[in-house]
């Protein structure tokens, strides 16, 4: 397996995230303060154009110029390592950087445009970063810790089942560099095992596409929508309570849609769908609305805040 | 005679009476050189010409002279030494044939050059250079190998088993060493083969057994059974092996097989013979036709109850048994440790963990098989009923780039299913055979099968299924058909998963411990796969079967057969082999190891603290020279002094104004350059070829030793070897690092890839490195050709 840093991290802000569920940036803030990995957000850090580029604004030349700026950033911060939140910021940054290593031509012409933007310092040398070595997603950071998050779990997670959808992105574009089988990544699988929950390691359409497809939500929407109404069928087969992510993309996808698609079918999934990090936040003791986030789902978290609670409230007793 | 520089301390002690004798090849030669001039300028004892040399009356003339004026070294100025250098050797007797050296003024001199002038004059050059070089030329002996006469074959499946009999049959003594309790590996598993020309199945057991029983009968082969390769080390062309014993806590030769022991015997272990689709117990028997024909204590499951201690009416079982350690020394090794399936478990969308009636084609087989699990029914592993359909998905785990997958095609699978299909289509009529392919590889004569199965009507989608899965009762198969680009969900009560073959962990931990090389895909590496096949990068040891690669039953007993013949060929062989090895001095070595690393040909090894070198393997390349920093090795007939005097030789009469380019050639350079003769090609007469075994036999310091004697460029050829590759330009790398540190433009230095059948390439481009390096003289010849002179 490739090797994981715990210090030195830029964690990278992603639209998506502070758009739709923020406490997906909070939760990962708190795991990290709490795991004592030495990591940075920035301010001046820009959009991986990952939405619009994949939406046909935003060619692959401005994606790595931006990212070049990006990467400049990181390296004046003295915070090479990036943790991203999302996974199409994971794989936006990933070929961006093997693009301004291996085309000499693209990476003279952007390094152009930042001297003539005024900020020569943030111009890309050769191997700055190393898609493989520098790039990761916060997941990674955390399954890194996982052994050290077992021993800071603070409440009894054992009678909810969880089940995960790896996203694309992570899994698919840099297969190389996925951690374990990408025919069957167990990443979070493992993350929320360690908090002592169920897992089903397997389900039906496990591996495919949550449907998102950014444009095609919107110009495909029937294509989009069935194909996850295939998955929530198969979770619903398979009695899940909670459904894991890893990017805001496919967390949205079901989230937001999960009663439209509930309702064309005749039937209800309620299926809770968070971050790995959001779930570990809460595994770990974090304050469901101020750090977790819980009030900006569609899918109501509660009824397993209610669960959970219940079951501190016994320890109390 | 002076020379300066270095050279110098390389000079013969005393002097030494050369005879020349020139050939004028019924005017091949003499037409085109000054044969009376050639004659008037060389200095030796002894000058004669001849109109042909090679002529039977001509060879005993030499002799005669070499008698009569009691010559120490001889030097013929004729034609390659590639066609006639044997012939000239074998007479000079009583001279040592190694006292001979060849000046070839025909190939490389008057068939490619036409001005009589500057041929002459470069003819003169060459054999000057001969000249020189013999005064350097040691006696050497032809090196005859004694390599005892028994050999050991790794692994006792198909291919071990045919190619231990054929060696044994040609007189060799043959050890089997077989790390399960029986041999038969994985062909006595398979219930019917398919064979090439034949439309119907054959049975496997009936096909193997014969030769089991005629190996274990032949007074020429011992089978070890339950037993590991420990340890190989090379002694002078031998291998010592170490082979480990485990216990089988049954003697053999008391045991009689009857089978008291198992009925008794209170655990249960899933049998692995029957792909663990049954159980065994911890004193077993692997299946019935086992060899040998006993019963074995497998220590892992064992209990040491004693119960069948107290059955065994023969006392054959001792549960103190211990292993022991048996030494071989044989003179060859023959790897045929076989393949594996492919670990499903990286499919996990084919569901192989997690649905029961998912299972392999080595499953099937064994379900088929009349003695396996069902006796030869065809039963479903959940339920014991016939299924109604079976999808076939092939290229499960081959044909497959991402990470944990296969990148080749195991060659044998789509074989496996038709022969399958057409089984269960034959016994099973209302079952549905469905086969879901990437292609359908079935080459030669297969393909008359394929055919046949076709028509047979089974159903063939292409398409690789996405995912396998159990949806209430029934398995669900989604594929794409990719013929008619449509997605289709096939329901189905079976599925069997045509598995990869991947290298046995035998194979990989074999040629670790032989140190033999693995190809990418970690297979057993052969040396050359079109023209050395079977033999492996270390000499004396060779490969076959599906250790090599995937491959069928047919050409793995083809391989066997192969690989026993390149046994016999050493040892029945008693071969002669040419002495311009690798010598190294242990009064200089201080067994620093560089040079073993160094060696891609496993020539040279260490042991009992000194280096040694295996003259059938060593090729005389030269690498270890380089790495040798106390100097302790020498390459006979190559040697540093027989280097530098031929370069003296072909530069000392250089003419002011005159451009001169040695060309250190290989082989395949010196064959090539030979054919632009042979087709009366031209080239500038500038060039000088030097044959060389190879480019790394080359140090910076002859090259710099050729310019400071007035090279004005060198030309290094050699035929682009896969295995010596890496090193050449390593190799060219530091030669032209060191030309630049002495302040030589590196413009003066050229590498080129020689292919003999590409002679015409090879003149063009010494023809266009003859202007290279002549722009290069009149760029920078004031100062530093100049420099380069004063400096060294």
């Amino acid at each position: 397996m490739k090797e994981i840093p715990d210090k030195e991290i830029l964690l990278f802000k992603s639209c998506l995230v502070n758009v739709e569920y923020p406490g997906v940036e909070s939760s990962t803030r708190f795991l990290f303060d709490k795991l004592g990995i030495e990591y940075i957000v920035s301010e001046r850090q820009s959009c991986c154009t990952g939405l619009g580029h994949y939406s046909d604004l935003f060619d692959q030349f401005s994606t790595a110029a931006l990212a070049a700026r990006n990467f400049g950033i990181a390296r004046e911060l003295g915070h090479k390592n990036i943790a991203t939140l999302c996974a199409t910021c994971y794989a936006i940054l990933k070929k961006s950087g093997n693009i301004l290593n291996k085309q000499d031509h693209i990476r003279d012409s952007i390094n152009k445009i930042l001297d003539d933007s005024g900020v020569p310092d943030l111009k890309y040398n050769l191997e700055d970063m190393d898609s493989r070595s520098n790039i990761f997603h916060a997941v990674e950071i955390l399954y890194n810790k996982v052994d050290e998050i077992q021993d800071l779990v603070e409440v009894d997670l054992s009678e909810i089942k969880v089940a995960a959808h790896h996203a694309c992105h992570y899994c698919k574009v840099h297969h190389k560099d996925t951690i374990g089988n990408v025919r069957d990544p167990m990443v979070m699988e493992t993350l929320a095992r360690a908090c002592g929950v169920q897992t089903v390691n397997w389900y039906d359409r496990k591996t495919n596409t949550c449907g998102n497809g950014f444009r095609q939500r919107y110009m495909n929407k029937d294509l989009s929508f069935s194909i996850t109404a295939e998955k929530l069928m198969s979770l619903k087969e398979n009695e899940v309570d909670i459904l894991l992510h890893m990017c805001p993309n496919c967390q949205l996808q079901f989230d937001r849609n999960q009663k439209v698609i509930g309702e064309s079918f005749g039937t209800e999934f309620n299926i809770i769908c968070l971050n790995v990090s959001q779930f570990l936040a809460l595994a770990l003791g974090a304050d469901p609305y101020k750090v977790v986030g819980i009030q900006t789902h569609t899918v109501p978290v509660e009824p397993i805040l209610d669960k959970i609670k219940q079951i501190i409230h016994a320890y109390e007793v | 005679m002076k020379v300066k520089g270095h050279f110098s301390r390389y000079a013969p002690k005393s002097s030494i009476d050369i005879g020349v004798f020139l050939c004028k090849c019924g005017g091949n030669i003499s037409h085109t050189v000054d044969i009376r001039r050639l004659k008037s300028s060389i200095d030796a004892k002894v000058v004669k010409e001849f109109e042909n040399l090679c002529s039977i009356k001509c060879q005993r003339n030499i002799r005669d002279v070499i008698l009569e004026e009691e010559l120490d070294r001889v030097v013929i100025v004729a034609c390659s030494p590639i066609t006639h250098e044997k012939t000239f050797r074998n007479h000079v007797a009583p001279l040592n044939p190694y006292l001979l050296e060849m000046a070839n003024i025909r190939e490389q001199c008057s068939w490619v050059h036409s001005d009589m002038d500057k041929a002459t004059e470069k003819a003169i050059s060459l054999t000057n250079a001969a000249i020189e070089r013999v005064k350097y030329a040691r006696p050497l002996d032809a090196i005859v190998r004694k390599t005892k006469k028994s050999a050991a074959v790794i692994g006792g499946g198909i291919s071990g088993i045919t190619a231990a009999l054929s060696i044994a049959k040609q007189g060799i003594k043959v050890h089997i060493i077989e790390e399960k309790p029986t041999v038969g590996g994985n062909m006595i598993k398979i219930g019917k083969v398919f064979s090439p020309e034949k439309l119907a199945e054959e049975c496997a057991l009936c096909l193997f057994n014969p030769l089991i029983n005629e190996a274990v009968q032949h007074k020429n082969i011992n089978i070890i059974t339950n037993a590991e390769l420990k340890s190989s080390q090379r002694k002078t062309g031998n291998f010592s092996l170490l082979v480990e014993r485990r216990p089988s806590f049954v003697k053999e030769d008391k045991c009689m097989a009857c089978g008291n022991c198992a009925e008794v015997c209170p655990v249960d272990v899933p049998n692995e013979w029957n792909e663990k689709l049954m159980f065994r117990k911890a004193i077993y028997k692997p299946f019935p036709q086992s060899v040998p024909d006993v019963y074995t204590i497998d220590e892992e499951n064992c209990i040491k109850c004693g119960k069948c201690q107290k059955v065994c009416t023969m006392k054959a079982i001792d549960l103190e048994m211990k292993g022991e350690i048996i030494p071989l020394n044989v003179g060859s090794v023959v790897i045929a440790t076989g393949h594996k399936g492919f670990d499903l478990e990286k499919r996990p969308e084919y569901g192989y963990c997690r649905n029961e009636d998912v299972i392999t084609q080595m499953e099937l087989a064994r379900i088929m098989g009349v003695n396996g699990p069902t006796n030869g029914k065809l039963l479903k592993p959940s339920d014991g009923k016939v299924p109604r359909r079976v999808v076939m998905v092939q290229c499960a785990g081959s044909r497959d780039e991402k990470p944990g997958g296969k990148r080749y095609c195991s060659r044998v699978c789509c074989m496996v299913a038709l022969k399958h299909a057409n089984f269960i289509r034959r016994y099973y009529p209302e079952t549905e055979i469905i086969i879901c392919y990437t292609d359908m590889r079935t080459p030669g004569m297969y393909e008359n099968y394929f055919r046949h199965v076709q028509s047979k009507e089974i159903k063939l989608i292409r398409g690789r299924p996405g995912e396998i899965v159990k949806i209430d009762d029934t398995i669900v198969v989604r594929v794409e058909d990719t013929l008619k680009g449509e997605q289709v969900e096939i329901e189905t009560d079976m599925v069997v998963l045509s598995e990869a073959m991947e290298p046995s962990k035998g194979t990989i931990k074999v040629a670790e411990t032989l140190n033999v090389g693995l190809t990418e895909d970690l297979f057993v590496k052969e040396k050359h796969p079109k023209i050395r096949p079977v033999t492996t990068d270390v000499e004396g040891i060779y490969v076959c079967g599906t250790a090599q690669g995937p491959k069928d039953i047919t050409d793995s007993v083809s391989q066997a057969n192969a690989a026993a013949s390149k046994v016999s060929e050493i040892m029945n062989g008693g071969l002669e082999i040419e002495p311009t090895i690798a010598v190294v001095d242990n009064y200089k070595c201080d067994i620093c190891g560089e040079c073993v690393k160094a060696c891609k040909y496993k020539a040279i090894y260490m042991h009992d603290e000194r280096i040694s070198v295996d003259p059938i393997a060593c090729t005389g390349c030269g690498i270890c020279i380089s790495k040798c920093k106390n100097k302790a090795v020498e390459v006979m007939g190559q040697t540093d002094s027989q280097i530098f005097a031929m370069i003296f030789g072909l530069l000392k009469d250089k003419k002011e104004g005159e451009r001169r380019i040695l060309a250190f050639v290989d082989y395949i350079g010196y064959v090539a350059a030979d054919n632009i003769g042979i087709n009366r090609i031209s080239y500038p007469e500038s060039v000088r070829i030097i044959r060389i075994p190879s480019i790394n036999r080359l140090m910076p310091k002859h090259v710099l030793f050729a310019f400071e004697n007035g090279a004005d460029g060198i030309f290094l050829g050699e035929y682009p070897d896969d295995i010596m590759y890496p090193d050449i330009q390593a190799k060219v790398q530091e030669i032209r690092s060191e030309l630049l540190r002495n302040s030589i433009d590196p413009d003066r230095l050229l590498y080129y890839k020689v292919y003999a059948p590409y002679f015409r390439g090879l003149a063009n481009k010494l023809t266009e490195f003859d202007k290279q390096v002549s722009k290069a003289l009149d760029k920078l010849e004031p100062v530093l050709y100049k420099a380069s002179s004063k400096d060294l």
